[in-house]
């Protein structure tokens, strides 16, 4: 009986050092790799044709552009324009590691913490960077509640400096959470299915086939939110509307 | 969804605080520090390559079909429009031209049924002048018929009278006085 967690080993496929940094390509960057050229198939050889009347897998690119660009006019704005292509990727890549990780066998890429934090930690440093370029030291109000007394404000501004730090944090638990804990439970049940046999294993495999719905549906609405989240973060800095 | 996710934080921090690769290895693959060099370079790359391909390719080639889209959806929409405008214009001028026709018409028949009745009445009169004259010439001809039958009448009726004298009185009438008497008689009962 292997661990539940066994699927989430990292294994070196082909190991490569780039000045004593291990750079070796891992099943974690195959699955990426694989996600990158999905994502190119749909996107790039989808609009080949740029038909006005679209086919399905064009369609399924102007889709995905269409729900991206109207989740950034929304949420941030004109101002957001310029860096929708950001949020698209990361959406788009977010997307196709979770919902690739469903493929039996697969490695899940997002169900690492590194994974999720290093791409939550360039959303904060980014956005926190684009609020200082914006508003120069004023970007700090941020952290101030308007039409608050004084008092309060004590109490209230280390709450929202605090609040501000936990984003990457949050955003990319959150994540990388989710995607531990569904592989996980599937690995679990897919257990309970073994050990009761033909005659006890309906059940769990019942679950497990409503639970991989569920799975599906979370390896998307994981993608949104943290696309939505990060349109969030972005409107904050550019327009410190709170 | 949110209780998996704090439930897998405190794991990790469990995990940091106890600080033993050993233990990270053996429970969690996550937090096995030798990982995260690999992932984090091919991250990098993949994400990179993605972005590229996004913004250089495929965001301007979705955002130039979705212009062309829209202008060819205005641009059939105007045309439309267009057509429709002028399909009306020109039921405007048919009706226009259909009315400008009936109004005709009836014109030509008003003015037809005046020359006709002009016509009529010319002819009526033409007719009424004729008949009036050739009834003039027969009142002439039936008056000078009379004058020749009365004629005829006093010069008979003298000549019975002087007969019946003859023999009434036995010796001849005479002619200028029985004359002037059978013409008042003529005239007066010709009257």
């Amino acid at each position: 009986m292997h661990s539940p967690m066994e699927q989430f080993e990292i294994k070196r496929l082909l190991s490569l050092k780039i000045g004593g940094l291990d750079a070796s390509y891992t099943n974690s960057a195959l699955w990426m790799t694989i996600a990158v050229i999905l994502a190119t198939v749909v996107f790039v050889v989808g609009m080949r044709q740029r038909a006005l009347v679209p086919g399905r897998l064009q369609s399924v690119a102007e889709l995905g552009y269409e729900f991206i660009a109207g989740m950034v006019r929304d949420n941030v704005g004109n101002a957001g324009k310029q860096y929708f292509p950001f949020i698209l990727t990361l959406f788009v890549f977010i997307l196709f590691c979770n919902v690739l990780g469903m493929v039996p066998y697969s490695f899940t890429p997002t169900s690492h913490i590194v994974v999720t934090f290093a791409m939550a930690a360039v959303v904060f440093l980014g956005v926190t960077v684009i609020g200082f370029v914006r508003h120069g030291a004023h970007f700090l109000s941020l952290f101030v509640p308007k039409g608050v007394p004084f008092v309060l404000l004590l109490l209230l501004v280390p709450i929202e400096i605090i609040s501000y730090f936990i984003r990457p944090f949050s955003l990319s638990i959150r994540l990388f959470a989710n995607m531990l804990a569904g592989h996980t439970m599937l690995k679990v049940f897919g257990g309970f299915v073994v050990m009761l046999g033909v005659l006890g294993g309906w059940a769990p495999l019942a679950f497990i086939v409503a639970f991989t719905g569920l799975e599906l549906l979370i390896a998307f609405l994981q993608a949104y939110v943290f696309a939505i989240l990060t349109c969030l973060y972005l409107n904050d800095a550019i327009h410190l509307h709170h | 969804m949110r209780t998996p996710a704090y439930r897998a934080f405190a794991a990790c921090l469990v995990a940091l605080a106890a600080g033993s690769p050993a233990y990270a290895a053996g429970g969690m693959p996550q937090l096995d520090f030798r990982d995260f060099a690999p992932q984090l370079v091919w991250l990098a790359i993949a994400f990179a390559v993605l972005y590229l391909v996004m913004s250089r390719i495929a965001v301007p080639a979705i955002a130039d079909t979705l212009d062309k889209r829209q202008a060819k959806i205005q641009g059939d929409l105007d045309a439309a429009e267009k057509a429709n405008d002028a399909t009306r214009s020109l039921v405007t001028a048919y009706e226009k031209r259909l009315a400008d026709a009936r109004e005709e018409a009836r014109r030509l028949q008003r003015e037809r049924a005046e020359a006709d009745s002009a016509e009529t009445t010319a002819r009526l009169t033409a007719l009424g002048e004729r008949l009036g004259a050739e009834i003039t010439a027969a009142e002439k001809r039936i008056a000078g018929q009379r004058t020749q039958v009365l004629a005829g009448l006093e010069q008979m009726a003298g000549e019975v009278a002087q007969d019946v004298y003859a023999k009434l009185a036995g010796q001849p009438a005479d002619k200028g006085a029985l004359g002037a008497k059978i013409a008042d008689a003529v005239k007066g009962s010709s009257r």
